[in-house]
């Protein structure tokens, strides 16, 4: 179904338009949520999308959303005109929303071809009685009431057609016999032919009739149509005058090849099927040019079909805007597999120009290392495009957001302020799809359960009235943290043990076995709530055990860290799983490792006794008046002929959230972007190895998580 | 209402004259040029048509150049805007750039192929026609 | 959920024409066989980049054309004594339920023919300490060696759950 609406262009054009102007209107709302009121520029603003909405889906005959964005203008036309005060502001901004949510809901029934069925009558009556309620209130304040905000019906309609089965697309080339007299004209029948059943029609030359020497051009080359119908090869071919047509070729294209249009279809192969109809003579292949059309030419009555579509830019025309988010969906598969792929390419590369037969003494190779430079160039590249392909900001999930601590955050009678810290964070696309639903649940948890019900008691505790959720995302160490943390009543130790105990989760065991940090992952196992009752925001049967899982499933962890009546921050913790990470190859022995740029301190050349050995065999590392922990690599994971001299080697001092951390390495290799892969989950996970990477030359380097090295070091 | 059709295919013509003959008199042509002779033939006879329905795709004169035709002689005869013939395209060519035209070209609806008969009959309303 | 159907078919078809075929392989004296519908490939011995702290039998990764997988040596898991690599050792690549694994083996010895009616079960584990006969379902007898036919599911599932279980000991 959806496909047959995208042919549509006036449907595209209007939801396209509309999204985009419904995005903006909630970008003004969420972003005021919290002030006074609407400023002129945001009322007219407001004003000026829903007349626009309403004027274009007028044309478009959605009536329902006309009469929704025709009062919802109504109500900020007289915010415009009056500018009455004390407008209660909170009760307008979720008016806008629930219309903005009607008019994205409708717009969606669209999109997948569905009718416009929403019942607008309760928005509106809602919009009636707010709109009373102001008009009321603007007479109370002395103000003269405007006139009545005039609409002008539309007077002019789109009517979209009905959705219909498939349609198939053709590319049709007719060589005509080489006397054939007045080629143009029989080239012209054949469209005027096709026309019974074309829904579009494209050909070149496409002045067949005007210009005579286009009879020329069709004789040499053929005369290319590209078509859409719903018939097939055998109708087409039964309408077509064969009589004086020596060839005539009926293959079938997709619509994407369709939308290319002529001019770039020509380059490419077809799928080679059997000619329909055999050639008696075969004549040569028909060269690929096409005449380029005048494109600034304005279209005028007379020129519709060819040069309303540019040949060679086909339907391109709206689809050349961006449109929202999307505008392909690829496979991550296929994604991956391209990835592969150029790892593969980066290594025959290697393979070629460092060939050893080119160190042939005497070779001259300027010129070959002239071209090398620049293969190397387009593979790198390469590999930068297909990487940023795949990371996405994580803007959109994070208005998301914006947009649930709002919604729940009223419901419950809360005041709660959202604080956003780099949203522009990217990630694997891979990724934000699945961390949306676990991030929403943490954000509900927080407004939910982390705030305080009563403002009076975050008041009596010294803190402000208003509640604060913080919403942050970083990326660091090759990972993406994305922390939810609020300000409120804190997680209490007692009370989540005796919970647990209560429910039997914990066995016999007492409160004191436990860590703090095990203390609160009570909450992340499966049956655990703190709620009596579950809530209609946070409880919906999934509990955080769920997002627990989640993350897990692709390889991240939840942190939780609280201190009881200040807050608690729940932290995702998420692997790129596919990322480029500034690295710097270092060697151990024959093993090679990546060191993560950002965390690398200092590289130093030490001498023996700047070890100090305690009398358990544990060493530690004094510079400059500072201990540091110290790990031989080599001993760690028993790596053999490695350096064990402290002086042939060289320290590596790693800093990772505050903490540091010396390491021996042999040898620095070099510094490079590498793509993070992740280590098969077959082996199972290593302490202080993050994931892997392939190199150049084809090898595999293990890529050192700083972090787990560091945790590693303390535990032991 | 009195309508004039113009239409060249014909499983098209053959739907849409039995679809408006519901609602009155349904003449039918089946090219551009004839569609305006039989536009100034209602005029001169003073009874002109209600509604224009028209095919873009069409021999001799295509359906825009009709537009155009019958808005100028509109215009030369000093027919006020309200008074116009209400002109409907009816065409598979949905691109935003012929709709755009043709609105400008003054018509009052354009309808993609095939035709919504229940938004169609909705914008016949709109149009105070039935 | 077309393409889905469409893979099983696919997979049931090809599973049809490698039904009874199996690639076999010697290491030490014996022979073992594996279903040629979990090989993809076999190719020469790859430098093996080691893993640290990992069991010995898990040799390391090695780079099968930019995706990295690891390879275990099939004589070390069985817990028989390691040999040197020679010119004639082999990876077989293989595919269990969407794991890619390469098996370090000794030679490969060729694709044989066994129909289903001509294997036995293994006899009756006893006092087999081979850990071998864990992986082994079935023992078939072609040409004139038995071959022991390994089930590459168990090979790899066991080392799920293990896995498993140390993620699990580590989060608690």
């Amino acid at each position: 179904m959806a496909e047959e609406f995208n042919t549509d262009g006036m449907l595209d054009m209007f939801l396209f338009e509309s999204t985009q102007l419904l995005e903006k209107l909630e970008g003004i709302i969420l972003e005021k949520q919290d002030a006074e009121c609407f400023d002129d520029s945001d009322i007219n603003e407001i004003f000026r999308i829903m007349h626009t909405i309403k004027g274009s889906s007028g044309i478009m005959l959605f009536e329902n959303i006309t009469k929704v964005a025709h009062k919802l203008e109504d109500v900020f036309y007289y915010l415009r005109e009056s500018r009455p005060e004390n407008v209660p502001h909170l009760e307008l901004v979720q008016k806008v929303l629930a219309v903005s949510d009607f008019v994205n809901a409708e717009m969606d029934k669209i999109r997948e071809g569905n009718k416009s069925d929403g019942d607008e009558k309760e928005i509106v009556a809602d919009l009636d009685a707010f709109l009373k309620q102001l008009k009321g209130e603007i007479k109370e304040q002395g103000i003269k009431l405007p006139r009545e905000n005039k609409h002008e019906e539309p007077t002019q309609f789109y009517i979209a057609p009905v959705a219909s089965p498939d349609s198939l697309f053709y590319r049709i080339v007719i060589h005509y016999r080489n006397d054939t007299q007045m080629s143009n004209i029989r080239a012209y029948s054949a469209t005027y032919a096709l026309k019974e059943i074309a829904e579009d029609l494209l050909y070149s030359p496409e002045d067949i009739i005007s210009n005579e020497e286009s009879s020329e051009v069709i004789l040499s080359e053929g005369f290319y149509m590209l078509l859409q119908t719903k018939n097939s090869k055998e109708d087409i071919l039964a309408l077509i005058d064969s009589v004086e047509a020596e060839k005539i070729d009926i293959d079938q294209i997709t619509a994407e090849q369709f939308g290319k249009g002529l001019a770039e279809i020509n380059h490419e192969p077809i799928m080679p099927e059997q000619p329909v109809q055999a050639a008696e003579t075969p004549t040569a292949a028909p060269a690929a040019e096409v005449p380029q059309t005048d494109k600034s030419k304005p279209i005028a009555p007379g020129d519709y079909v060819v040069k309303s579509k540019e040949t060679g830019k086909g339907k391109t025309l709206a689809k050349n805007q961006p449109k929202q988010q999307s505008i392909i969906s690829v496979s991550i598969e296929k994604m991956d597999a391209l990835m592969d792929l150029i790892g593969e390419l980066v290594i025959s590369e290697a393979v070629v120009l460092q060939n050893p037969d080119l160190k042939v003494p005497g070779l001259e190779l300027s010129n070959f290392q002239k071209a090398s430079g620049q293969l190397a160039k387009i593979t790198t590249e390469l590999q930068e495009t297909i990487m940023s392909m795949r990371m996405m900001p994580l803007t959109n999930t994070f208005q998301k957001m914006r947009r649930i601590v709002f919604d729940v955050s009223r419901k419950l009678g809360k005041e709660i302020e959202l604080e956003v810290i780099g949203e522009n964070t990217e990630v694997d696309k891979n990724i934000i799809e699945h961390i949306s639903d676990p991030l929403m649940h943490l954000v509900r948890n927080s407004v939910d359960h982390g705030i305080e019900e009563n403002a009076d008691d975050r008041v009596a505790a010294g803190k402000p009235a208003k509640g604060t959720i913080t919403l942050e995302a970083k990326n660091e160490g090759g990972k993406v943290y994305i922390s939810v943390k609020d300000d409120g009543k804190g997680l209490n130790k007692e009370k989540l043990y005796a919970k647990a105990k209560e429910k039997g989760l914990l066995g016999t065991k007492e409160i004191t076995d436990f860590t703090e940090n095990e203390i609160y992952r009570f909450i992340t196992l499966p049956g655990f709530s703190t709620k009596e009752a579950v809530t209609e925001y946070s409880g919906r049967g999934v509990g955080m055990d769920v997002v627990v899982k989640n993350i897990q499933g692709i390889g991240g962890r939840l942190e939780i860290t609280s201190q009881e009546g200040e807050g608690s921050e729940m932290t995702l913790i998420i692997p790129l799983t596919l990322a480029i990470v500034n690295g710097i190859v270092v060697k151990v022995g024959n093993s090679s490792f990546v060191i993560a740029t950002s965390s690398v301190k200092q590289f130093v050349r030490l001498s023996q006794d700047a070890i100090v050995t305690e009398p358990s065999g544990e060493e530690y590392i004094i510079l400059r008046g500072t201990y540091y922990p110290f790990i031989r690599l080599n001993k760690k994971y028993q790596i053999e002929d490695s350096q064990e001299d402290i002086e042939n080697g060289i320290v590596v001092i790693l800093e990772h959230e505050g903490k540091q951390i010396c390491i021996l390495i042999d040898s620095l290799v070099q510094e490079q972007e590498i793509v993070v892969k992740p280590i098969p989950p077959y082996i199972k996970k290593v302490r202080g190895l993050s994931g892997c990477t392939q190199l150049g030359d084809g090898s595999i380097a293990l890529i050192l998580d700083i972090a787990g090295l560091i945790e590693d070091e303390e535990r032991s | 209402m009195k309508t004039l059709l113009a239409e060249d295919d014909f499983a098209s013509r053959k739907f849409m004259d039995k679809y408006l003959s519901q609602f009155g008199e349904c003449d039918v042509t089946v090219d551009g040029e004839e569609a305006v002779d039989a536009f100034m033939m209602a005029l001169e006879a003073d009874d002109p048509y209600d509604l224009v329905c028209l095919d873009v795709m069409m021999p001799v004169l295509d359906g825009y150049q009709v537009l155009k035709a019958i808005r100028d002689i509109e215009a030369g005869n000093g027919t006020p805007k309200e008074d116009r013939v209400k002109i409907i395209m009816t065409t598979a060519l949905n691109e935003e750039r012929n709709v755009k035209m043709a609105f400008e070209l003054g018509c009052e609806a354009y309808s993609g192929k095939p035709i919504d008969v229940e938004k169609f009959e909705q914008v016949l309303k709109k149009m105070k026609l039935i | 959920m077309a393409e889905e159907q469409n893979d099983k078919e696919e997979e049931l078809l090809e599973e049809d024409a490698e039904k009874g075929k199996f690639m076999t392989f010697q290491t030490g004296k014996e022979f073992f066989g594996i279903s040629i519908s979990f090989v993809n490939e076999i190719i020469p011995m790859q430098p093996i980049t080691k893993i640290p702290e990992v069991e010995d039998y898990i040799k390391g990764l090695i780079n099968l054309r930019g995706k990295i997988i690891p390879v275990i040596d099939v004589r070390v898991r069985f817990r028989m004594e390691p040999v040197e690599y020679t010119d004639r050792t082999c990876i077989i690549v293989i595919n269990v339920k969407s794991t890619v694994i390469g098996l370090i083996v000794e030679r490969i010895a060729g694709v044989d023919t066994i129909q289903d009616e001509d294997i036995v079960p293994p006899p009756a584990l006893g006092k087999r300490e081979n850990e071998q006969s864990k992986y082994v379902y079935g023992l078939a007898r072609t040409g004139d060696t038995v071959k022991l036919l390994l089930d590459p599911e168990k090979l790899i599932r066991e080392e799920d759950i293990q896995a498993i279980e140390e993620i699990q000991d580590e989060e608690e």
